[in-house]
């Protein structure tokens, strides 16, 4: 066309969409950790959740602070004389920060066998978890230049995707539990449901948006990131699970295992695309 | 602008007492020399595949009646930057006399999410070589040259314009040339809608130039070809 574009680099790599899986899978978790006080049924999930969880969220860590280019800088995000509030990724530190202390806590409290401590962490636990997708999510919504980052629905998008990544794993580690599996059915049902509608509606206001919106859209859903986020995230990652979980065979140890891999496998294809996808317009503009 | 317009507290714009540092391109005058490139990167030293200023061009018309457009890029200097709001230690701020968005490098611990909110491209990542200087890994871009201003210079790329399509001035100043220019010519700032409020005016620049090019509407397998030639000669 004649044009000398200028390349620029996406600013997020695909380090920070693993980042976002791992940390919404210990956020699902955390959320089991704490319904097994409620729900008699993920009563086995217990330990292993809050185990899991923690686990995941040294990972999770080692990864956040290995993707900044100055790692041993990351104390700074904890200085008071630095921290803007103003940027979700600074709410985001508290809030990792908290959890961390928290989720240690709580296992101390399960080692001990206190009931009563146990629960109420349980609970602040599951709290903070609930803002780590959240955060996650504010991370990209605050972009004003972005397309579909900067949507309310991105937030709610990544915590329906916490429930559903969670309670996958969750399904995966209660095999053969029959008590487990049947709540963990719901809680995969819904949220993959949940994830559907809104991935439908992200892709309508994209479709429908100004031109940013429109190149997006098209980079979206075609070519390797449309297999990734049509094909992979959307139709076997959302899609299948939810109708295969709502169909009378839903109920089956070996559908149900098959849903709970379809959902992480669409779970991280879809933070990918989400995370990568937006960035690939701009890096021309 | 009025103090009705003025949304946001940071902003400094028609701010009496406060000076408010801005740059007017006649893209009239632009010849595409890439002086200003050279000098930027002098005066930096900015490494290879990273750039404070730069001048893409689109080349417009059909044969024989054909011309090169040029838009000249830098720093807005928004006046309500995002990429200010989002630093989460609050390495990027505003001068608040002057305006200039600068970095503290010492602060940065290089999450590039200033990066990513800025509309313009305009931020980048230092390398971890640089020859002359130990600032790397650490988010840059230009300062408006904050260092020669203060001196009463203008910056590196405004003096060596040849065609003096860049001006520089202190906008709310009514009597500098760039609020005569501003005042008395149809200018655009670069993605108005954004509301980040910039400081860098076009004169004459073609809406469909500083918008997404046509490229953008070819598939992205063919972009990230393009990408990794581009970016080929580019490794640090």
């Amino acid at each position: 066309m004649g044009d000398y574009v200028w390349f620029h680099d996406v600013s997020w790599h695909a380090s920070y969409a693993v980042y976002f899986f791992v940390i919404g899978i210990l956020a699902g978790l955390s959320f089991m950790s704490y319904g097994s006080w409620i729900t008699p049924g993920l009563r086995p999930l217990r330990e292993k959740a809050a185990y899991g969880s923690i686990g995941l969220l040294a990972l999770g860590g080692l990864l956040l602070i290995a993707d900044l280019s100055q790692p041993m800088r990351f104390l700074n995000i904890l200085n008071p004389g630095y921290l803007n509030f103003s940027s979700p990724l600074a709410w985001g530190a508290l809030n990792i920060v908290a959890f961390g202390i928290c989720s240690v806590l709580y296992i101390l409290a399960l080692k001990k066998g206190d009931e009563a401590r146990g629960k109420l962490l349980a609970l602040v636990t599951a709290v903070l978890a609930l803002g780590l997708p959240v955060y996650t999510g504010f991370d990209l919504t605050v972009h004003q230049s972005r397309p579909v980052w900067n949507s309310p629905i991105i937030p709610v998008l990544f915590v329906a995707m916490a429930i559903a990544s969670g309670s996958a794993v969750g399904s995966l580690m209660a095999m053969g539990n029959d008590e487990a599996q049947k709540v963990l059915r719901q809680y995969m049902l819904w949220s993959a449901g949940a994830v559907s509608v809104m991935l439908v509606s992200v892709m309508g206001t994209t479709n429908y948006g100004g031109s940013a919106q429109e190149l997006t859209f098209m980079i979206m859903t075609t070519g390797t990131m449309g297999l990734l986020f049509v094909g992979v995230g959307f139709l076997a990652g959302s899609v299948a699970p939810a109708v295969l979980l709502f169909a009378p065979m839903g109920k089956s140890q070996l559908v149900l295992m098959a849903s709970a891999l379809l959902i992480l496998v669409g779970g991280a294809a879809l933070r990918y695309v989400l995370l990568m996808a937006p960035q690939q317009l701009q890096t021309l503009y | 602008m009025s103090e009705e317009l003025r949304v946001s507290p940071i902003e400094t714009r028609g701010v009496a007492g406060k000076r408010r540092f801005a740059m007017v391109v006649d893209t009239r005058r632009c010849i595409g020399c890439m002086a200003c490139q050279v000098a930027c990167k002098a005066e930096y030293d900015t490494p290879l595949g990273v750039n404070r200023t730069w001048v893409p061009y689109k080349v417009v018309g059909k044969y024989p009646n054909v011309k090169k457009q040029f838009l000249p890029r830098l720093c807005n200097h928004c006046d309500d930057a995002p990429c200010v709001r989002n630093c989460p230690v609050e390495a990027t701020f505003k001068v608040e006399d002057g305006g200039f968005i600068l970095q503290r490098y010492e602060r940065c611990i290089g999450c590039r999410s200033c990066m990513a909110a800025c509309p313009y491209n305009a931020r980048f990542m230092l390398p971890s070589h640089r020859t002359y200087t130990p600032i790397t890994n650490v988010v840059d871009k230009c300062t408006f040259c904050f260092h020669r201003v203060t001196q009463n210079l203008v910056p590196a790329c405004v003096q060596t314009c040849i065609g003096r399509s860049r001006v520089f001035g202190d906008i709310n100043d009514p009597n500098s040339e760039v609020s005569w220019l501003v005042a008395t010519n149809a200018t655009q700032v670069l993605r108005p809608e954004e509301g980040t409020k910039p400081h860098v005016f076009y004169i004459g620049a073609d809406r469909n130039a500083t918008e997404f090019g046509r490229d953008a509407y070819r598939q992205p397998e063919v972009m990230e070809l393009d990408r990794s030639a581009f970016k080929r000669n580019f490794k640090i």
